[in-house]
C-alpha cells in the first residue's frame, strides 16, 4: 500500500502540467479561476486546442484516436486541467455519446461522426430528460415513428444543457410503447438545424441560461441516425453509465475552489475568526476523504482487483463539496455577496462593486447555480436508494 | 499510489480474523468484562501469534512488521471488539525503538515481542483534556537515577501492566520514562470502562524510572499518533461490524407485514451509514500511510483523520442502535457494544472536536491529499 504515486505517473503529470501551462489562453483560466462568465467561444477555443492535440476524446480507446491512457493518467489528466484553470470539457459529444457511436454504431456512423467530436468542430447536445421524466427517465415520451427511411420525431425534451450552441443532439425517443418502458426507447442522432427543431432557454436562478427545452415538430430524421437496434436505446444510455465514473466526484476542481476559498476569506477577514475557519477545516477533511475515495477507486480499477462499487457515494460526497465551497464562498463575502450586477460577471469589467472587492460579484450566483448538483446525475436520493440496494445485498 | 493489500497482509488479516471467531465470542468477552475487563490469556493468545512482535526489529525477537500490518490487525481486533489494548503494545514498541537507548531496547523489547511484558503509554492528567503538550508531572535525577512523581489517568489495564511510559517534565521540558508497576511509589486504582475494557489511575510517588528520551514531546505525539491511527484502523473494523449486523437485521425483521429494509427512510439511513463507513475507511489508511511523514506533515494528517472517523463513529454508531429499534438498547444484544467501543475510540487520543482544532490550527493555503 502506498500513497504517492509512481515515478512514471509523476513524469506523466509534468508532462500534462507543463503542456497545459503552455496552451491553456491565459484570458481562458482567468475567468475560470474567478468564476467569471465563458462564451461559447471560449469554450469552444479550448475544445478545439485539446481536439488538436488529440486529447479531447481522452478516454475514447485507441483504436479511434485515442491516446491509450489507463484510470490514473486520466485522472491526473483531468487533475491538472482543472488546477491550472482549463473550462470544464462539455461532455455530450466526447465523453457520451461518442462512446456510445464506438461501440454500438455502424463504421459509416462513426466515419460521419467520430472525427467532428474528436477534433471540437461541432457542439453536441444531450437530449434525455423530459418535463414529464427526471427522476424516472424511463417514462420518456418523445416519440419517433419509422415511415420509410426516416423516423418522424415529436415531443419536447428539457435541460439540455448549452442546448443553444448545440449543433447536433442525441435523443433517447419512444420507439414503443408495448412491454416495460425501458423496452421500447431508441437512442437517435438528430441535427439540430432539421426543420421543426426549436431550442428555447431556460434561465436559472443566477440569472444565466444555462439549460434550455428543444422541441421537436414532425421533424425528419434518416433511419440510419438510428444508432445500433431499434428498442434497445436504454441499454446503450446504461452502458455510459458503467463507464469509470470517478470524475463524478469533481474532486479536483474542488480542491482549486476551497484553495480559492482561503484567499476570500482572507480577503474578508473572515479566515482568522475561528468559528468560519473551522467551517473550512471540515470541508478541509472532507475533501482529503473524497480524494482518498477517488484514488481507492483509481487504484482498484488500475490493479483489476476488487472493483469499487460505489460510484454513488462519489456522486453524492462530490455534490455535497460542491454546495459546501460555494455556500461558504457567499458567507465569507456577508452582506457583500448580495448586489447582483450582471456586467461584473464579465471579464475586463471596470466598474465599482460595492465593498470595493469585485471578487465578491459571482459568489451568490454560484452559490445558486450549484444547488443543482445534487439534483442531476441521478439525484442524491436516488443515488442513496441505489446504494442502499447495494448495501442490503 | 495504490491500495492493495499484499498477500502477506491478506495472511495476516485471516489468522486474526479466524482467531477472533473462533477464540473470542461475544460470550468470551462478556466474561473478560465481567472479571475485570482484560484476560492476560487472550493478550497471551495474541502473542502466541506473534502479533505482539509485530512492530518489534526482528534483531529483538519481533515480527520488524508496519503502519499497514499494524492496520490490518487492528481493523480485525475492532471488528471482534476485542478488549486487550493491543494499539498499546503497538505504541510502546515503536517508542522504544524508536526512542529509547540500546540498554532500555535490549531490556524490554523482547519481553514485549514474546508477550511476556505488557508495556502502556501513561500520558493522560487531569488538567491536560486532549492536550498532550500540558503535563505537570515531574521527573528529578539523583544520584541513583530518576523519579517521577505524577497523577496519570484512564492508563489502560494499569492497575495490570507490567510498564508504563510516562511524560515527565526535566526542568520544564518533557521527557519520556519507563516505570515497572511493581517498582516503589507506584500506587493504582483500577477499573472498568464504558466499553468493557480496563483502565486506571496511576500515582507515582517518587517512582525509580529509566530514561527513554529529554526529547519527550517529539516522542509522545509520534506515540499518539500511532494510537490515533490504531483507533482509526479499530474503529473500521466496529464500524463495518455494525453496518453488518444493522443489514442483517433490517432483512429480517418485519413490521407492518413487510420487512424493515423496505423502507426508503431506513434505505436512506443505510446508505449515509455506508458513506461514512467509506470515508472512515479511506481516511484510515491516510492516517497509517501518514505514520512514518515527517512530524508535522504527520501531526496534520493524523488530525485530519481523526476527525473523519470520530464524525464517522458517532453516526454509525448511533444509527446501528437506531435502526435495529428497542433491542438496540439493550445490554443483551450486541450492537449496543459496537456502540459503546466506538464512543470510547472518538474520544481516545484527542476527540472530533479537539482535531477538528488541529486541523484548523494547521490549515495551510493548499488542499488535498498530496497538499
Amino acid at each position: 500500500m502506498d500513497l504517492a504515486f509512481t515515478p512514471d505517473e509523476q513524469a506523466f503529470r509534468e508532462e500534462i502540467r507543463d503542456w497545459v501551462h503552455a496552451n491553456l489562453p491565459a484570458d481562458i483560466s482567468h475567468k475560470v479561476h474567478h468564476a467569471l462568465r465563458l462564451s461559447k467561444d471560449d469554450m469552444q477555443r479550448w475544445a478545439k486546442i485539446l481536439g488538436a492535440k488529440g486529447w479531447l476524446g481522452h478516454g475514447w480507446p485507441t483504436e479511434f484516436g485515442g491516446p491509450g491512457w489507463n484510470a490514473v493518467q486520466k485522472h491526473l489528466f483531468e487533475e491538472e486541467c482543472a488546477l491550472a484553470g482549463a473550462p470544464r470539457v462539455v461532455p455530450f459529444g466526447p465523453v457520451m455519446v461518442a462512446p456510445v457511436i464506438m461501440a454500438f454504431g455502424n463504421p459509416e456512423q462513426q466515419q460521419r461522426f467520430l472525427p467532428g467530436i474528436a477534433s471540437g468542430e461541432v457542439w453536441w447536445s444531450q437530449g434525455y430528460s423530459e418535463p414529464g421524466a427526471g427522476s424516472d427517465l424511463a417514462s420518456l415520451k418523445c416519440k419517433a415513428e419509422r415511415q420509410g427511411d426516416k423516423f418522424i420525431v415529436n415531443g419536447q425534451k428539457a435541460w439540455t444543457t448549452l442546448g443553444q450552441y448545440g449543433e447536433w443532439i442525441f435523443c433517447l425517443v419512444r420507439t414503443s410503447s408495448e412491454g416495460k418502458p425501458q423496452t421500447g426507447i431508441s437512442f437517435l442522432l438528430i441535427d439540430m438545424k432539421t426543420p421543426g427543431v426549436t431550442v428555447r432557454p431556460i434561465k436559472l436562478l443566477d440569472g444565466e441560461v444555462e439549460v434550455n427545452e428543444v422541441w421537436f415538430d414532425n421533424v425528419e430524421v434518416p433511419a440510419n441516425n438510428l444508432i445500433g437496434e431499434e428498442n434497445k436505446g436504454w441499454t446503450y444510455a446504461k452502458y455510459l453509465l458503467g463507464h469509470e465514473r470517478t470524475n463524478i466526484a469533481d474532486v479536483n476542481r474542488s480542491k482549486r475552489e476551497l484553495e480559492r476559498l482561503k484567499r476570500i476569506a482572507k480577503a474578508e477577514g473572515v479566515y482568522d475568526d475561528l468559528r468560519f475557519r473551522d467551517e473550512i477545516a471540515k470541508l478541509e477533511v472532507d475533501v482529503v476523504a473524497l480524494e482518498m475515495l477517488v484514488l481507492r477507486v483509481l487504484s482498484a480499477e488500475k490493479s483489476g482487483k476488487n472493483s469499487l462499487d460505489i460510484a454513488g457515494l462519489l456522486k453524492i460526497k462530490g455534490s455535497e463539496i460542491q454546495q459546501r465551497y460555494g455556500e461558504l464562498m457567499m458567507q465569507a463575502a456577508g452582506p457583500y455577496s448580495l448586489p447582483f450586477i450582471e456586467e461584473a460577471m464579465e471579464a475586463g469589467w471596470q466598474g465599482d462593486f460595492p465593498g470595493g472587492e469585485v471578487a465578491n460579484a459571482p459568489l451568490a450566483g454560484t452559490y445558486f447555480n450549484l444547488r443543482k448538483t445534487t439534483i442531476y446525475g441521478g439525484s442524491n436520493e436516488v443515488q442513496r436508494n441505489i446504494v442502499s440496494q447495494v448495501v442490503l445485498g | 499510489m495504490d491500495f492493495d493489500f499484499t498477500d502477506d497482509q491478506e495472511s495476516l488479516r485471516d489468522a486474526v480474523r479466524k482467531w477472533v471467531a473462533k477464540g473470542y465470542d461475544f460470550e468470551r468477552r462478556r466474561a473478560i468484562t465481567r472479571d475485570g475487563g482484560f484476560s492476560r490469556e487472550a493478550y497471551g493468545e495474541l502473542a502466541g501469534l506473534g502479533l505482539t512482535g509485530l512492530y518489534i526489529p526482528e534483531d529483538d525477537g519481533g515480527l520488524g512488521m508496519g503502519p499497514v500490518e499494524g492496520m490490518v490487525v487492528m481493523e480485525e481486533l475492532g471488528r471482534g471488539i476485542v478488549l486487550e489494548p493491543f494499539a498499546q503494545t503497538l505504541i510502546a514498541s515503536a517508542l522504544l525503538s524508536g526512542y529509547a537507548p540500546e540498554a532500555v531496547r535490549s531490556a524490554w523489547l523482547p519481553k514485549i515481542a514474546s508477550g511476556d511484558s505488557l508495556v502502556v503509554l501513561a500520558h493522560q492528567e487531569r488538567s491536560a483534556r486532549f492536550n498532550i503538550e500540558k503535563c505537570e508531572a515531574k521527573a528529578v535525577f539523583a544520584h541513583d537515577g530518576w523519579s517521577l512523581t505524577a497523577i496519570k489517568s484512564i492508563v489502560p489495564v494499569g492497575d495490570m501492566a507490567d510498564a508504563f511510559i510516562v511524560p515527565a517534565m526535566v526542568d520544564g521540558k518533557m521527557a519520556l520514562f519507563l516505570v515497572e508497576r511493581t517498582a516503589a511509589g507506584v500506587a493504582n486504582q483500577g477499573y472498568v470502562t464504558q466499553d468493557g475494557a480496563r483502565a486506571a489511575e496511576v500515582t507515582l510517588d517518587n517512582a525509580a524510572a529509566v530514561l527513554i528520551t529529554l526529547d519527550g514531546l517529539t516522542a509522545l505525539e509520534h506515540g499518539v499518533d500511532i494510537g490515533i491511527a490504531c483507533a482509526c484502523a479499530e474503529a473500521v473494523g466496529v464500524m463495518d461490524q455494525s453496518l453488518a449486523v444493522t443489514v442483517e437485521y433490517m432483512n429480517t425483521r418485519k413490521q407492518f407485514g413487510v420487512l424493515i429494509s423496505s423502507f426508503q427512510a431506513l434505505r436512506h439511513r443505510l446508505a449515509d451509514m455506508k458513506m461514512q463507513l467509506e470515508l472512515a475507511r479511506s481516511m484510515s489508511y491516510y492516517a497509517s500511510l501518514k505514520l512514518n511523514a515527517p512530524a508535522e506533515e504527520r501531526r496534520s494528517a493524523l488530525a485530519r483523520a481523526k476527525y473523519q472517523l470520530g464524525v464517522s463513529m458517532r453516526f454509525v454508531g448511533q444509527q446501528a442502535v437506531q435502526l435495529h429499534g428497542g433491542i438496540g438498547v439493550t445490554d443483551e444484544y450486541i450492537v449496543s457494544h459496537y456502540f459503546k467501543k466506538l464512543t470510547q475510540l472518538e474520544i481516545s487520543f484527542g476527540d472530533t472536536l479537539h482535531h477538528l482544532g488541529e486541523v484548523s490550527s494547521r490549515m495551510q493555503d493548499t488542499a488535498g491529499v498530496f497538499a
